[in-house]
């Protein structure tokens, strides 16, 4: 009886510690997609194609490419020569915490990044157009450090 | 032969005693202060009662606080009183009060301050630069609230010296002005916003006749804020008649001059 | 010998009496608003009757729309017509000034209306209660319609009567009236009489409208539209309604402004990441390249005797504000403080630069000489930008963003005017949400 009632407890003990173990990590993942200012979730991002990201995130003010944002940007690129016929549209956006004409200006950089990025990898210039919309359309209208980082981006959209 | 000696020594005589009148120099203490401070040394009492407005007063209450601290450090004047009694006061003393003023106390709080006296005294008695950081500092923190604490001028000073107004006589005149004067609120921050007005009283204190001194300026253009601010002054002295005369020595003050200048209210 | 010594003693003793004149600083007054009455205008019997609205009430209606404007201000106190004692006909021919005094007005304004062959006739007085003489005497002729325009003329009179500056009534505001969800806003020109009254709307909102400004005639507006998804500079008529691309540039064109004397238009360019400031003229559609930097060079501003530009660029690597002159040349940097600047407009006055500072996460509204010294921040919030100049210099008006939840709930945009002394803060009244904000000129000169 008294082992059976130890076992029981043993049980429950264990039980609860994995338990809250699991809530523990999956709250951790949940509170922090923001690597050094950079939205690293999946949330808002469409596919082009399968496994094809549309999209990359920037830091406050800043248009450099992250690593995982080239890592994107490559698989753009490779799908592109794939499909020789499809042009794009790369929009640039900036989140709302900025003047609205910097803002514009700083959208049409972020565009031009990844315009870049993909002309190195092999994309003709000819199919790849760009056009910012500073902070007027933002995919989170939430006022929200998150919803700020997943409005600072540059998405590649089909335009044929 | 007696009788010349007689003459001469009495014409001497006399002659001193009119020059010991009417010199100022030789009448006044030989350092002037920022407040007022006449010969016979008034008691001064602490709160002299200007109403202040009730914006002010809280700001006043901020800067005494603040001013504290200033006060005690100085040191304290009897002794230098005596010293020096023929030097020529006037540009020095002009030039460092200034300094001084800058972040001066308001009327409420008048303790005797240092004094300025001239060079070779300055370094025995204390350490000037010591006192300027101090009020430099002050100056620094207390930007904001410098709008409303009070500036004594030079014509002031000269004023008791020529036994004009009392301070308090003094004080409650102008409190009265400051209840009746609608500064207008337009005026730019960086031009000469000073309107001399000259009175010509009766002895129950209402105006006989008025005059602004920069009359010409009124109407010159580009300083369409001149003729505002001179209007309102005049405004001002109407509205509060009768003016807060002292009830007796009409003769003292029957001619009144009053200098209105908002820069300081002004500036924020 | 006794006479003699008593002539010395008389001499003596009149000395002594020889008072100098007396000075008394006043150093302080009271900055509450100056109080003054507005007496409703008297409307002549003899006037004829309009169909459109009531001549009977055209009186009292004008001197509302003046009492509106001059309390607008915070430098004055209209005081409540029921203390009134004098009826505004006899007010206007010969007010009795004790009886104005009484309720503590120092000024007085009466008028006359008469509608007479279809002409409106508009007679008004300003006096100055306490010295008990009359200021200013005019009379304004026009159509019937145009009554709103003469009440703000008047208020422009009294308020430079009284202050000494000239005023800012006679004006309109040109802006973007929003509406619709956070994410998928639309956008629209707006126009409105200063008061925001007569608004009406420019373009229909079907593409992205941003920051539209007048030109110095108040005829024209240039602005940036996203029209056939193209993010370009445009240029609208007002009274036409026709709109056209200014120039032919390869790429998106924004932030436009006119020159002082209208003839160019100043904006960016932004090309392969690269944004500079081009000005093109209007006639002779000649291109100018005024900045050629890799940076991004925005929001350019004239000072009103066109030989400088002051404006927004990053080369430093954060948004500073920078001054050139007109042609580019001599680029010099006004700001230094912690935080970044955006938005610089100069003043009409010529003294002053209008800017928007970001600082730890917190949006301010600022002036500060055109040399970068006297920084002064005027007002903060959560969000606020685009500040721009009333025709005399003295008040600014800008747009306010609230936060929003989650969903975009909660979120709104307004305009707001603040005095250059940081006083009297006001949201403007705008029929929809509104943003970027631009003063005309006085409409009357």
């Amino acid at each position: 009886m008294r082992f059976s009632k130890a076992l029981r407890n043993l049980f429950l003990v264990l039980f609860s510690a994995l338990m809250i173990s699991a809530c523990a990590t999956a709250k951790k993942e949940a509170a922090d997609p923001l690597k050094n200012d950079v939205y690293t979730g999946t949330e808002t991002v469409e596919y082009l194609a399968n496994g094809v990201p549309d999209r990359v995130f920037f830091a406050t003010n800043k248009f450099s490419l992250t690593t995982a944002a080239r890592d994107t940007l490559r698989k753009q690129a490779t799908w592109l020569r794939k499909n020789k016929d499809i042009t794009v549209t790369i929009e640039g956006h900036a989140d709302e915490r900025g003047t609205r004409e910097y803002n514009l200006a700083l959208g049409e950089r972020r565009a031009n990044a990844a315009k870049d990025y993909l002309m190195t990898y092999g994309v003709s210039g000819k199919r790849l157009s760009v056009i910012s919309y500073g902070k007027e359309r933002p995919v989170n209208p939430a006022s929200s450090p998150l919803a700020w980082s997943q409005n600072r981006r540059s998405v590649t959209v089909k335009a044929n | 032969m007696s009788r010349s000696l007689f003459f001469s020594f009495f014409l001497h005589a006399f002659f001193i005693y009119l020059t010991a009148l009417t010199l100022p120099f030789m009448l006044r203490n030989p350092i002037d202060l920022p407040p007022i401070v006449s010969v016979e040394f008034i008691e001064i009492r602490d709160e002299t009662n200007i109403p202040y407005a009730p914006k002010a007063r809280k700001i006043i209450e901020k800067v005494k606080k603040e001013k504290e601290r200033v006060v005690s450090e100085q040191a304290p004047p009897a002794d230098i009183a005596k010293e020096k009694p023929d030097r020529i006061a006037m540009p020095e003393d002009k030039k460092e009060k200034q300094e001084l003023k800058k972040k001066k106390q308001n009327p409420e709080e008048i303790k005797p301050q240092i004094r300025q006296v001239s060079e070779f005294e300055k370094k025995e008695l204390f350490d000037p630069n010591q006192i300027a950081a101090l009020i430099d500092k002050a100056k620094e923190e207390q930007a904001e609230t410098e709008r409303k604490s009070e500036k004594l001028t030079q014509s002031n000073v000269k004023n008791s010296f020529a036994k004009g107004l009392s301070l308090s006589e003094e004080d409650a005149l102008r409190a009265q002005i400051f209840g009746c004067w609608s500064v207008p609120l337009g005026l730019p921050f960086d031009e000469e916003l000073l309107v001399r007005i000259k009175l010509k009283l009766k002895p129950d204190g209402t105006i006989l006749k008025s005059e602004i001194l920069d009359h010409a300026r009124m109407n010159t253009p580009g300083q369409s804020f001149y003729r505002v601010l001179a209007e309102s002054a005049l405004r001002a002295i109407r509205i509060c008649q009768p003016l807060k005369v002292p009830p007796t020595g009409y003769e003292r003050w029957k001619n009144l001059q009053l200098n209105f200048d908002p820069t300081e209210m002004l500036k924020g | 010998m006794k006479k003699i010594f008593f002539i010395f003693l008389f001499f003596i003793i009149s000395f002594k009496n020889a008072y100098s004149l007396i000075k008394v600083d006043i150093t302080r007054g009271n900055l509450d608003p100056l109080p003054i009455a507005i007496s409703p205008l008297h409307v002549d019997s003899k006037s004829e009757k309009l169909s459109l609205f009531d001549t009977d009430k055209l009186g009292e209606e004008i001197s509302e729309v003046i009492e509106q404007n001059l309390r607008s201000t915070g430098l004055f106190n209209p005081l409540k017509k029921d203390s009134f004692v004098q009826k505004p006909d006899i007010a206007h021919l010969k007010p009795r000034f004790e009886d104005w005094r009484l309720i503590k007005a120092q000024a007085l304004i009466t008028g006359k209306v008469l509608v007479k062959n279809k002409k409106l006739k508009v007679e008004f007085r300003l006096w100055d209660t306490i010295a008990s003489k009359e200021m200013i005497a005019l009379s304004f002729t026009t159509t019937p319609l145009n009554w709103r325009r003469v009440a703000h003329i008047i208020s422009d009179k009294i308020y430079e009567r009284l202050t000494g500056e000239s005023g800012y009534f006679d004006t309109r505001i040109i802006y973007v009236a929003e509406t619709g969800p956070k994410d998928r806003r639309i956008k629209k020109l707006g126009l409105m009489d200063q008061d925001g009254y007569n608004a009406k709307y420019l373009t229909l909102g079907n593409e992205l409208v941003l920051t539209p400004r007048f030109n110095p005639t108040n005829q024209l507006v240039t602005y940036m539209s996203y029209f056939k998804n193209m993010p370009r500079v445009y240029l609208l008529d007002i009274e036409t309604g026709i709109q056209e691309v200014v120039g032919s540039f390869p790429g998106m064109t924004f932030a436009p402004r006119f020159s002082p004397d209208g003839k160019k238009i100043i904006m960016s360019f932004a090309k392969d990441g690269n944004s500079d400031i081009y000005t093109m003229d209007l006639k002779t559609r000649v291109v100018e390249k005024i900045t050629n930097h890799p940076s991004i060079d925005t929001s350019p501003s004239y000072s009103p005797d066109g030989k400088f530009i002051c404006f927004n660029s990053d080369r430093s690597g954060v948004q500073q504000i920078y001054v050139m002159r007109s042609d580019g040349t001599q680029v010099k940097r006004i700001t230094f403080g912690t935080g970044l600047y955006g938005t610089p407009v100069w003043s009409p006055r010529g003294d002053l630069i209008a800017f928007t500072k970001v600082r730890k996460g917190r949006f301010y509204i600022g002036v500060m000489r055109a040399d970068g010294t006297g920084e002064r921040l005027l007002t903060e919030n959560f969000y606020q930008e685009a500040p721009s100049w009333s025709p005399n210099g003295r008040v600014l008006i800008f747009y306010r963003e609230t936060k929003s939840g989650a969903k975009g709930e909660g979120f709104s945009a307004k305009l707001w005017s603040i005095d250059i002394t940081g006083y009297n803060e006001r949201q403007i009244k705008t029929e929809t949400d509104a943003s970027d904000p631009s003063w005309s000129s006085l409409l009357s000169k």
